[in-house]
């Protein structure tokens, strides 16, 4: 449990005075994520930050579900001056601070919604901010570029240590030393071994971060906050939530999933084997019935990338070296993309990764990031 | 009373409903995990591997059995905590009149959330208000400073009148969100205010034996009753005493009813849980413009504060009572109904009207309040009606993206089954040739990526031909499925919660051959398999061995991850021995889980069924071979059951790609040994010894993030036990193998 003195003394190391708040006398952050990558941890060090370092009332919460990794997921911190109680408990649609922890996010979910001129948005991208404010089209607001996954493994720290950082330095209020006295008092207490790797992390996110600022200048148009809403309401849904549009999840698109790799095809290695259609839990792989040589056989035709997330599970599996590990950036348009064979609709438009986003419990995930190897 | 010593911390409710456990240092939790309340239970199995509380934690199989747990605990004359929501809740209800019946206290928590189906996770009020009428003591906590408090109270008030008593509070609003928060600093000041432990019983007082529960007629059930009413009666009495005592201590004020700027309100709104802060936001800013309006809340629902209520809406004139449930066909939720009953009782005629708001989680925003505020006086409005509503898009018409699949795609005769002389053949079944089976999901659900249940469904499914509906029973595998508006099934799919999948497949399945039978369906057939997780065969266990003893002819597929992953990954009957997981932390007191993975297909195998086996993706071909005799021992002769080892890289703690290497070290250890029992004779299809790859249990452990702990020397006696364990069960099986009667 995060402890701070005992009541009611209020004796915070660092006391900071807002320096713009809402109507409602809050100040607020949003960050956007995809599971995996820690903007959930982030949003509850921020949380604690602000009630624990800071001398702040504050309150934190995710966008909640079922565990899961590679979806995406939002992270909200509240915070006010510590005589104001915070009140509310609904989503945030106007953050002073957006944080996109994934530069992908932004295809065409509604990440940077409510984006205002007074917005600072900081984004995981090797990009400057103005090639940044054009791929997120952007109507205002301050662009602060960071390349967290670059610096993460430069310090062998974590994606959102480095955004912890850059977060610290783009507020404009928030001390570097009460950030990296947070992270000493919680996750240095708990993997002291990895301490020195994340102070340095942050460090390096303060240091590093490119900012600048745009005025409304016309560009790009204004993006309000807008609740989702599904097709399907109380007048045309069929009764009791049965779904008539089988396979409907075909339309959904899992690019947002992956971290960076695929797999690559070659296809004249390829043995057809169905090896890889064996492991692969996408269904990615098209294999056809075809003849050759007036002999009945398989064909593996490719891959529709859509649905894969980028497990590598067929790589490892392949015998042949059909299938080998790339670095996705380095083949945007991949020469093996083939449509899902038993599709018999014309075109669709995709939905980037579209499950729900998925939080409800931590314990046991803080520890596994550090043992299980993965992030 | 002399204020005791606090100290600030930054947790959400479910962490201070642990903290406050904790710091009672109840005897036992009985418990089962459900979203959202299943924190308090990892919090506090956290905290008992540090060595910070002893209570005793027990995982039950299913949340009836944990209210059985706590039933009996307090029978014993302890102190009793437990935790649940939704259809746990439910599950459990039957329970809750035993345990008031007979007058037993305890401490509930209630992490409220929506009741399925269809299934949702997320936060309302319609499972608290199926307590209503169970003879408990219900707070009702609007924030995680609340939920600490209260359970503190909670305790003291169940004790001093002999009623069990529930904490109730909004999933995950209250339940996951953080907030600045005040607890006591000394556990011993906590254990004070609440006072010793008292055991009405005596149940262990050998020397003055009592008989708990006994068989009543009528008028005596009459009189057990009307005393249960008079402990309520009490209770209305003792709740103020005790929040005054409590406030004495802490400067924290409970109360039964809250109210802000309702005095002079001519406008009262009431709202319960954490949108009361809400409101409290919104009517500040309406009082800014000069609209006299106001809000109100209820800290207790049982017993119902009536007199407090009508006092505050004396000189209102307009009611808007929110309900965050409904009471389908009595027009308003139980809270809008019971405040219009109090209004009349005290001959109160401001008008009242009810709105529905918020049902599955929906955010409830300040602006929601504000406009409701501002419309609830025109003449025309409805005295009842849902808000957040909408019809959905006009002439949406709604393209297919497949064909479905059916017997005419689906019989391609790759895998054939031939039985002569009661011996069955499988004929092709191989990986390469099945590539080509049209596969009854669609691609894009939400599977993590490397996640092992789409593999192995796809993988028995392959050896399946013809026509095929699917049930999933609540778990991983269904919610990354069905995610509405999409669905992955090209073929017929039903969900039921995961008690009841089993049964649900057999009336469904008795249903296709009864119209059959009567001439109104076709002749044809359709093989019907039950898909489940390994959680799904702890709780609903019950429901798979009955369906197998009557031998329904279906197949049920369990797909073994070892733990309930769905929901954060709690530990699960089929989690290995010495696991970590979120309910058996690794700590100076706790090695991780600490008995030995279920060994199911035995289980399964004693109900004499046709046809029991295990499979691993390691070995698809033989995988294909057994999915095709499960179909034909079901067509034929009756209830087939195989289970996979299904890898879980986000749970297990290891890589994505490497799964299936880990899946062939699991069958190579001969913890998850390959093979069936055919109607009765067991035949090994794949042993590690005869082909030289047998390999240590530790060789498999070190693989995995959540059991690699193990193999340090500091473990030896756990690894020593568990493989004694993997070769008893082993050689017992080579025994069967080779005795055809065993």
């Amino acid at each position: 449990m995060a402890q701070t003195d005992t009541f009611p003394k209020t004796q915070n190391n660092y006391s900071v005075k807002l320096p713009e708040t809402n109507e409602s006398g809050y100040y607020e952050m949003r960050l956007e994520s995809i599971g995996g990558l820690g903007a959930n941890l982030c949003g509850k060090l921020l949380g604690e930050l602000g009630a624990v370092h800071l001398g702040l009332n504050a309150s934190s919460f995710s966008s909640y579900g079922s565990e899961k990794r590679g979806s995406p997921v939002k992270s909200y911190i509240r915070w006010s001056e510590p005589q104001q109680e915070i009140l509310l408990n609904s989503p945030i649609e106007k953050p002073h601070l957006l944080v996109l922890f994934h530069r992908l996010l932004s295809e065409n979910l509604p990440v940077t919604a409510g984006v205002e001129e007074n917005c600072t948005v900081i984004v995981n991208t090797n990009e400057s901010p103005d090639e940044t404010r054009d791929y997120l089209k952007l109507y205002a607001g301050t662009v602060c570029c960071i390349d967290a996954t670059e610096l993460a493994s430069e310090t062998k720290s974590r994606v959102n240590m480095v955004m912890l950082g850059a977060i610290a330095k783009a507020s404009g209020f928030i001390p570097l030393d009460a950030v990296k006295q947070l992270v000493t008092d919680t996750l240095g207490k708990k993997y002291p071994a990895l301490l020195q790797n994340n102070l340095d992390g942050i460090e390096i996110g303060y240091n590093k971060l490119v900012i600048k600022a745009f005025k409304p200048d016309g560009k790009h148009e204004r993006v309000p906050y807008k609740e989702i809403k599904s097709k399907w309401g109380y007048k045309n849904a069929p009764s009791g939530g049965i779904n008539t549009h089988f396979g409907s999840s075909v339309s959904n698109d899992l690019s947002a999933s992956r971290e960076g790799y695929i797999p690559l095809f070659i296809e004249e290695k390829c043995i057809h084997c169905g090896l890889c259609d064996s492991t692969c839990p996408d269904m990615v792989f098209q294999f056809i019935q075809s003849e050759v040589k007036g002999k009945k056989t398989v064909l593996n035709r490719g891959l529709d990338y859509h649905h894969c997330k980028g497990c590598l599970r067929c790589v490892e599996i392949c015998p042949t070296e059909a299938l080998v590990v790339g670095k996705e950036s380095e083949h945007p348009h991949k020469k093996w993309f083939v449509r899902n064979k038993d599709l018999i609709a014309d075109n669709i438009d995709f939905n980037v990764s579209g499950a729900d986003p998925w939080i409800t419990s931590e314990s046991y995930l803080t520890e596994k990031h550090v043992d299980g190897g993965l992030m | 009373m002399e204020k005791a010593e606090q100290k600030k911390i930054f947790e959400s409710g479910n962490e201070l409903a642990a903290y406050a456990a904790k710091q009672i240092n109840y005897h036992v939790m009985g418990y089962y995990p459900i979203t959202p309340s299943t924190q308090i239970a990892e919090f506090l199995d956290q905290m008992g591997a540090d060595g910070e509380h002893d209570i005793a934690m027990i995982p039950a199989e299913g949340e009836h059995s944990a209210a059985g747990i706590c039933y009996g605990a307090s029978a014993g004359g302890g102190r009793v905590f437990n935790a649940t929501s939704a259809n746990g809740l439910l599950y459990a209800l039957e329970q809750l009149p035993v345990q008031s019946g007979t007058r037993l206290p305890m401490v509930l928590n209630i992490a409220c959330r929506t009741v399925s189906g269809p299934l949702s996770i997320k936060g309302d009020h319609s499972d608290i208000m199926y307590t209503l009428n169970t003879g408990w003591i219900i707070l009702f906590a609007e924030s995680p400073q609340e939920v600490y408090d209260c359970n503190i109270c909670a305790l003291k008030i169940a004790e001093k009148v002999r009623l069990p008593a529930i904490v109730a509070f909004d999933g995950f609003f209250t339940s996951h969100q953080k907030r600045n928060c005040v607890v006591f600093s000394d556990d011993e000041d906590v254990r004070k205010f609440i006072g010793s432990t008292v055991d009405y019983a005596g149940f262990f007082d050998l020397n003055n034996p009592v008989t708990i529960g006994s068989y009543m007629n009528e008028p005596d059930i009459l009189n057990n009753k009307y005393q249960l009413h008079n402990a309520m009666e009490e209770a209305k009495h003792l709740i103020p005493e005790v929040f005054n005592e409590y406030e004495s201590l802490c400067g924290r004020k409970l109360s039964t009813v809250k109210s802000y700027r309702a005095d002079d309100a001519d406008i009262l709104m009431f709202i319960l849980g954490s949108s009361y802060l809400t409101v409290k936001s919104a009517v500040d800013k309406l009082r800014e413009s000069g609209k006299k309006v106001g809000v109100f809340t209820l800290g207790v629902l049982r017993p119902f504060p009536s007199e407090e209520i009508a006092e505050i809406c004396s000189n209102a004139k307009t009611i808007i009572a929110l309900d965050r449930q409904d009471s389908y066909g009595a027009g308003g939720g139980n809270m809008s109904l019971e405040i219009r009953a109090a209004l009349q009782k005290h001959k109160i005629t401001a008008k009242v009207i009810t709105r529905v708001y918020g049902l599955g989680g929906k955010d409830f925003y300040e602006k929601d309040a504000i406009e409701l505020f501002e419309t609830c006086d025109s003449d025309n409005i409805p005295d009842f009606d849902y808000i957040g509503i909408y019809p959905g898009e006009e002439n949406l018409s709604l393209k297919p993206y497949f064909k479905p699949v059916t017997k005419e795609d689906s019989v391609l005769n790759l895998t054939t089954i031939q039985e002569e002389n009661g011996k069955l053949t499988v004929k092709g079944g191989r990986v390469r040739e099945t590539a080509v089976m049209p596969k009854r999901l669609a691609p894009g659900h939400s599977a993590c990526p490397g996640c092992g249940i789409p593999v192995n469904v796809n993988l028995l499914l392959r050896g399946i031909e013809g026509n095929v509906v699917l049930l999933f029973q609540t778990g991983c595998g269904m919610v990354v499925t069905t995610g509405y508006p999409k669905t992955a099934f090209k073929v017929p799919y039903i969900h039921n919660l995961f008690q009841n999948g089993a049964a649900t497949l057999a009336g469904l399945s008795k249903m296709y051959h009864k119209k059959q039978e009567r001439g109104e369906l076709p002749e044809g057939d359709i093989t019907f398999i039950m898909v489940s997780g390994d959680g799904g065969l702890d709780i609903g266990m019950g429901s798979a061995l009955a369906t197998a003893l009557r031998g329904d002819p279906l197949i049920i597929f369990e797909y073994d991850n070892g733990g309930y992953m769905n929901t954060g990954y709690q530990l699960s009957y089929s989690t290995p021995m010495g696991a970590k997981s979120s309910t058996s932390h690794l700590g100076s007191k706790s090695y991780g889980k600490e008995f030995f993975n279920k060994d199911m297909p035995q289980i399964m195998a004693a109900t004499g069924m046709p046809y029991v086996a295990t499979a691993a993706e390691s070995d698809p071909n033989d995988f294909i071979k057994k999915a095709a005799k499960a179909q034909y021992y079901a067509k034929n002769y009756g209830t087939a059951y195989i289970k996979c080892l299904s890898a879980c890289p986000l749970n297990w703690g290891d890589k994505p790609s490497t799964e299936r290497q880990v899946i062939s070290a699991a069958v190579n250890s001969c913890y998850f040994p390959l093979y069936e029992v055919e109607r009765g004779c067991t035949n090994i299809t794949y042993d590690p010894e005869k082909s030289y790859k047998k390999i240590h249990v530790t060789e498999w452990l070190k693989m995995m993030g959540r059991t690699k702990h193990l193999c340090s020397e500091k473990y030896e006696d756990i690894t020593d036990n568990i493989q004694q364990e993997i070769d008893r069960r082993w050689k017992r099986l080579k025994i069967k193998a080779e005795t055809p009667e065993l």
